[in-house]
């Protein structure tokens, strides 16, 4: 039977860096997650790396948190945090005796807010109302990627001998006397059912906390708040722009590598699994952006998403937007299952705090002494200046510095080695973010890509202008060609769920460009492939 | 300025069809383009339904389907006159309407249509022994295993041989089937050579990527003379060489027949006399430009094209002469859940009414302009993608829009 | 909004749909130019990531054939001019870089030396056939453009005009001003006999296109902004500004504004006119002068890229076919390959050449009496590519009166 001291469940920020954490400190630690990783809301987020500055006025703890954990991924996350700096700005619309508290809140939590010109603010970032702006300023904010922090946190636990499995669903727990012996779990491809044998087992399931929590008969009070975003095709702001107002909907613009995102909104659903969005969702999220900026719906939407925040409702909390940002660690023994934690609420930004805090628990209980590092060590190398400079050779323009923040030091030494010695590698399979044929092969590769989503994770094909058009053919014909065939599908199938995940995104938004854009996906596809494979009846 | 007999507004297989037709009659015709129309995209096969005879299945069709206004003798004439067009150009089509011919796509599936470039005709294919598929090195797009995989669910029996032949393609960009066709083009004698080396014989097919040339069938030729078995070119991803040829194909009869092509020529507005035009206003940067014209063909095409634009919801234009669109009210009727489904996208159906003229139809009914006819993917009511009729309802609206 | 034609702006409308990559000359002719899409609209959204260029970039002749082709209104070439100009923000140019996108300043010199032009294009000669021209990078195929031996605006007060209320400036353009000012002639006699007298207005500068395409947009922005506070000085006075170079007129009246974005530039561009667009808006309000003699000529017409830009029709054709015995046949063969001064420098002539292949081929089947063409580099190309000596359309159409 597989074996780890300790089974963390759930393949989010906050399991992943439970995983890291203990691993760093020595403890056998097993990761599970049901999906791919960072499939709930630590990448259907915005990608922000508050500063702080969201929570200046309403919860000071938090924004404390915030500006050290931001410096803190600052620092050792140099691969997936983008600093671009953020922007608050109130508009004429906006209640003036808000900024005052806010620059007041700012300065109480210890966040540099930077009060400037206006002049300077539409010069740092043109598409602004100039209608409607009356003051802004600078905080620290960044845009943080949430699909490279996890596979960099993968790339860090493993150094230490950490162990995941994705795709691998938790269906209950053994235990004998109150005592945890065991978390059972499925393959989801295969079907095969198995006992991992654990000293203790950690629920980091975010919003499917509760579910997990039923497995093992414990009541968990979390309550998945939806919160739908928008992605635009191009970068329409430099820096993070938030509204300087008492925290609403789809008032946060977060450049993302190359494309905006706009969010976000918060609804109540009674089920993470639920990233369904509406038009309704679009318009009120557009309606409010374009307060801020006003040829918002000038610009072409790519898609929409959805994730949901696991927010922890103590009996007898507020939910929604009025539920804390904060975080709870729950000791089961309390509930007569010894060895069995609950990691839930908090936020993308401290992931790293509630793993230490997390993390101090369990090493108690294991009677380890080790400190936490977690925030000293970065969490990849950094791949050097000259093995980025030999690379520019075969790269397209723009594209060392992704891949190479991508891929981190030996798959990027891997995949110019084969760009160097196999000039055909070196195409683009996605001509929308750049990314070429030995790098999506060397992630297929990994026994961990088994869908093209998986793939498109970790690269980013198919996540840009064209929304697959393009890389959908060619990504299913590399699987083909490489022979994965672990989930046992044929390229066709791989191909029509490719275009099917960038469809839900789009079905919202499913006017303007984004339509016409889908009338070539359409005419491709159906028309020159025959993607259904159907004949005439 | 001189008065066109027919301006066509629009430059993709529909606008071109309805010039080439209205020029063929004598008529002095000008097309008016702004971007390049989207058969560089197309398959260049042209499907009419998807049906086993279709001929028979468009009889069958609602009365608000676009088949049903332009009436089946005209289709039949459409598809004739455009089989002579490009066998004028040496682009010689094969098929007839009652039957549908299979061709191989890039992912190995078979798609059927009943207008097929020669090049493309797969309907031997259950007859062969051995099928060779031939990748070429370097060219981008073109996966021979992919292909086989797909292509053996209807062939079980059949031995496949994947190859790779090198035409000396790397060095440069990615290479897409168009870039080859390119360079192929005039110097097709090394892919000859290295087809000749596979030895098959007349009972095999070998199968390649569209890459024999760029104009008409000329690259074909050289090739196909050289081999004893058959060569099947497969569909592709944009830009589609078979659909730039069917393009070329057609500015050259149309250059030939004096038929004015003027590019980047974006019309704003008709010229309205009544229930008449009497031109169509072209606006560059500067300034308007008045085209005067007898009779306008609107071959705008539909969403994908920007002859129907949507920027807000419920809210569809046709941006030239604000004709009512027809369309699907509310979210749910939009779309379906999936992308690739069993029955047609609500906004797909999008589109312009017309009665039997094609001459576009408000609410009652009414006649809007009684000179201007819509032709191609802009008529409303069907979703020529799920039904398989894009190419059809384009040249044969063009055609029946053109001869009115 | 008048972002709507700036071309910074218009990025974001590609949906990556290829046409322009269908329909790019230079990716037809050579592998190595990885072609508009890739380089203009798809690298747009990367810029981000780090600093960095294209190198295929230079390949790139803005010849606009992609910006014709898109769908969706991108200004692709323009977006690769701007790109140009951030390269050379950080590289030199070369010798011969500086001298093609130069040649206003060139020719200024040359006329202040005494018989200057007659020095220079002997120096010239003897330059192609030493293979100076090559070592600098030009290309050594090529004769360099001869000076005329006066230029058309030191001659154009000698030049004898019926004074009239209705007036126009002509933008001479560098070519004709240096090169061929007998199409200023041709120019004034048409303009002269359809009422309008001529004037020409020395403060002009070159209008920047040799500039953008070789990446000195600084330059060219400050020629932009003489230029265009002159025309808008004339129109204000309600005088028209025309322009027989094709290439002139698009720089004013579109290529500004995508560049520079700044509304002055359109507000100037609605008083800019190409030579034939004002003759025949002259003709719609019937005041062409139709008095025209009759001339026995068949005239093959290559139509300039730079032309089809403009979305004006065909107005040469037209207004030639008005003359009785004049019949004109368009060349519809393409590009003529030569784009500006693409064509000369050393390493794109082969680009060029090949690019032309098949406008030389149809000239070569000499079924008419003369070529006509309304841009001159185009004319130089046609002449360099078949011997011909090609005709801008006004020196037609001044025969006739």
């Amino acid at each position: 039977m597989e074996k780890a001291t300790v089974v963390v469940i759930g393949g989010g920020a906050t399991g992943l860096g439970i995983l890291r954490d203990l691993s760093m400190r020595g403890v056998k630690a097993l990761l599970v997650e049901k999906n791919d990783l960072v499939n709930g809301a630590s990448s259907r987020y915005h990608g922000l790396l508050h500063s702080g500055g969201r929570y200046a006025v309403k919860d000071q703890e938090a924004a404390r948190e915030c500006i050290i954990e931001n410096q803190i991924m600052r620092k050792i996350g140099k691969s997936c945090v983008e600093p671009c700096g953020g922007m608050f700005t109130r508009l004429d619309i906006d209640d003036p005796a808000y900024e005052e508290l806010w620059v007041k809140g700012c300065s109480d939590s210890g966040i540099e807010a930077t009060p400037i010109t206006l002049d300077e603010a539409f010069r740092l970032e043109p598409r602004l109302s100039r209608k409607h702006v009356k003051s802004a300023y600078l905080v620290p904010d960044a845009a943080v990627d949430g699909f490279r922090m996890a596979w960099q946190l993968i790339d860090s636990s493993k150094r230490y001998g950490g162990q995941f499995k994705t795709y691998t669903e938790v269906i209950g727990f053994d235990s004998v006397n109150g005592e945890l012996r065991g978390v059972k779990v499925r393959d989801q491809f295969t079907g095969e059912e198995y006992e991992i044998a654990c000293d203790i087992a950690v629920n980091a399931a975010g919003g499917w906390a509760g579910f997990v929590g039923k497995l093992a008969g414990v009541e968990i009070g979390v309550q998945p708040d939806k919160g739908t975003l928008i992605a635009f095709n191009q970068r329409i702001v430099n820096h993070v722009v938030n509204r300087l107002h008492k925290s609403s909907d789809g008032d946060i613009f977060v450049p993302h590598g190359s494309i905006t995102i706009l969010g976000t909104s918060s609804m109540s659903v009674p089920n993470p699994e639920d990233t369904s969005t509406s038009r309704a969702e679009v318009e009120s999220l557009l309606k409010i952006g374009e307060e801020t900026f006003e040829d918002l719906r000038d610009f072409r939407i790519l898609r929409t998403f959805a994730g949901s925040r696991p927010l922890y409702i103590p009996p007898g909390g507020a939910v929604g937007r009025s539920a804390s940002r904060g975080f709870a660690i729950v000791d089961h023994e309390q509930d007569g299952l010894k060895g069995f934690f609950t990691i839930v609420g908090g936020k993308f930004t401290t992931y790293r705090l509630m793993a230490e805090k997390m993390c101090n628990q369990i090493c108690a209980k294991l009677g380890n002494n080790t400190p936490c590092r977690t925030a000293d060590e970065p969490l990849v190398e950094e791949v050097s200046q000259e093995d980025k400079d030999r690379a520019k050779k075969f790269f397209p323009s723009y594209g060392v510095n992704l891949a190479a923040t991508r891929l981190g030091v030996d798959r990027f030494k891997k995949v110019v080695e084969r760009l160097e010695s196999e000039p055909e590698s070196r195409e683009l399979i996605c001509e929308c973010e750049n990314v070429t044929r030995a790098e999506v092969e060397e992630i297929c590769k990994d026994d961990t890509s088994f869908i093209v989503n998986d793939v498109r994770r970790r690269t980013r094909i198919g996540m840009g202008t064209c929304q697959g058009n393009f890389c959908a053919l060619r990504a299913a014909a590399i699987f083909a060609d490489m022979g994965v065939e672990s989930t046992a599908k044929d390229s066709l199938t791989r191909m029509r769920e490719f275009l099917q995940g960038r469809w839900k995104g789009i079905r919202p938004v499913l006017l303007g460009r984004t339509l016409r854009e889908t009338e070539m996906t359409r005419s491709i596809y159906e028309l020159s492939m025959n993607i259904k494979g159907g004949a005439p009846q | 300025m001189k008065t066109y007999d027919v301006i066509v507004i629009g430059g993709g297989l529909a606008g071109f069809m309805a010039a080439a037709v209205a020029a063929s009659r004598g008529q002095k015709v000008a097309v008016l383009t702004y971007g390049s129309g989207s058969l560089p995209l197309a398959s260049g096969a042209i499907d009419f339904l998807n049906a086993k005879a279709p001929d028979a299945a468009i009889k069958n069709l609602p009365a608000h389907h676009p088949y049903k206004k332009i009436a089946s003798k005209n289709i039949d004439a459409a598809a004739k006159f455009f089989c002579d067009i490009t066998s004028q150009g040496n682009l010689p089509y094969v098929g007839r309407l009652s039957a549908q011919i299979p061709i191989v796509t890039a992912v190995g599936t078979l798609k059927y249509s009943c207008l097929v470039p020669e090049s493309m005709d797969a309907s031997n294919l259950a007859d062969k022994k051995k099928i060779f598929v031939v990748e070429i090195a370097g060219l981008k797009d073109f996966y021979g295993a992919m292909l086989v995989d797909n292509l053996k669910k209807y062939f079980p029996d059949k031995t496949f041989e994947v190859t790779k032949i090198d035409l000396k393609l790397l060095g440069g960009r990615d290479i897409t089937c168009m870039d080859a066709a390119q360079i192929l083009t005039d110097k097709e004698q090394p892919l000859a050579n290295e087809l000749k080396a596979l030895n098959a014989t007349a009972d095999d097919a070998i199968i390649i990527p569209p890459i024999l040339g760029v104009m008409g069938s000329f690259s074909r030729d050289v090739v196909k003379t050289q081999l004893k078995a058959e060569i099947i070119e497969t569909t592709c991803l944009p830009p589609s060489p078979p659909g730039l040829r069917l393009q070329r194909a057609f500015i050259k009869y149309l250059q030939k027949a004096g038929v004015r092509i003027l590019e980047n020529s974006k019309v704003i507005r008709g010229v309205v006399e009544g229930k008449k035009l009497t031109g169509v206003v072209v606006e560059n940067v500067v300034r308007e430009k008045v085209f005067p014209a007898r009779k306008v063909i609107l071959a705008t095409g539909g969403f994908y094209s920007g002859g129907i634009v949507m920027r807000d919801f419920d809210n569809p234009r046709e941006p030239i002469f604000d004709l009512p669109v027809f369309f699907p009210t509310g979210a749910e009727n939009w779309s379906n859940q999936n992308l690739f489904d069993d029955k047609p996208q609500g906004f797909s159906m999008t589109g312009i009414l017309t009665d039997a003229n094609l001459n576009p139809i408000d609410e009652n009914g009414k006649v809007l302009y009684e000179n201007l006819h819509v032709v191609g993917a802009n008529l409303g009511g069907c979703d020529k993608i799920f039904e398989r009729s894009m190419g059809g309802i384009a040249i044969a609206s063009a055609y029946k829009g053109a001869i009115l | 909004m008048s972002d709507k034609t700036q071309a910074i702006f218009t990025g974001d409308r590609c949906l990556s749909c290829t046409s322009c990559m269908a329909n790019c000359p230079v990716m037809a002719a050579i592998k190595d130019y990885r072609g508009p899409k890739l380089v203009g609209p798809a690298h747009g959204r990367m810029h981000f990531s780090q600093e960095d260029i294209e190198t295929s970039l230079e390949f790139c002749s803005n010849c606009k054939n992609c910006d014709r082709a898109c769908p969706s209104g991108v200004a692709v070439s323009t977006l690769n001019m701007l790109r140009r100009a951030e390269y050379y923000k950080t590289h030199k140019h070369t010798q011969a870089e500086d001298m093609i996108a130069h040649g206003e300043r060139m020719a200024k010199l040359i006329r202040k030396i005494p018989f200057g032009a007659t020095f220079s294009n002997v120096g010239m000669s003897f330059g192609k056939s030493l293979g100076i021209f090559s070592k600098l990078g030009l290309a050594g195929e090529r004769d360099m453009p001869a000076y005329a031996a006066t230029a058309f605006k030191d001659k154009f007060n000698s030049i004898k005009q019926t004074a009239s209320g209705k007036k126009i400036v002509m933008f001479t353009g560098c070519f004709i001003n240096d090169n061929e000012p007998q199409v200023g002639e041709a120019f004034i006699k048409v303009m002269n006999a359809n009422g309008y007298e001529v004037l020409i207005d020395k403060g002009f500068n070159c209008c920047g296109s040799p500039l953008v395409v070789t990446g000195y947009l600084d330059e060219a922005r400050e020629h932009a902004d003489n230029n265009v506070a002159r025309i808008l000085d004339w129109k204000k006075q309600g005088i028209p500004v025309v322009t027989p170079c094709t290439s002139c007129s698009l720089m004013l009246k579109e290529e500004y504004h995508e560049l520079f974005g700044e509304d002055k530039f359109h507000e100037a561009a609605q008083n800019v006119y190409d030579a034939f667009e004002f003759l025949e808006i002259l003709q719609e309000r019937g005041e062409f002068n139709e008095n025209l003699k009759p001339l026995n000529q068949k005239l093959l017409y290559h139509v300039p890229c730079h032309l089809k830009s403009q979305a004006i029709g065909l107005p040469a054709q037209d207004i030639l076919e008005e003359i009785d015995g004049v019949k004109v046949q368009t060349a519809d063969a393409g590009c003529c390959g030569i784009s500006g001064n693409y064509g000369f420098r050393k390493d794109k002539y082969e680009i060029s050449m090949k690019v032309g292949a098949k406008l030389f081929e149809r000239i070569k089947q000499d079924d008419f009496d003369k070529v006509i063409s309304d841009c001159g580099t185009c004319r130089m190309q046609i002449h360099h590519g078949t011997n011909v000596k090609p005709y801008h359309p006004i020196e037609i159409l001044a025969k006739a009166y």
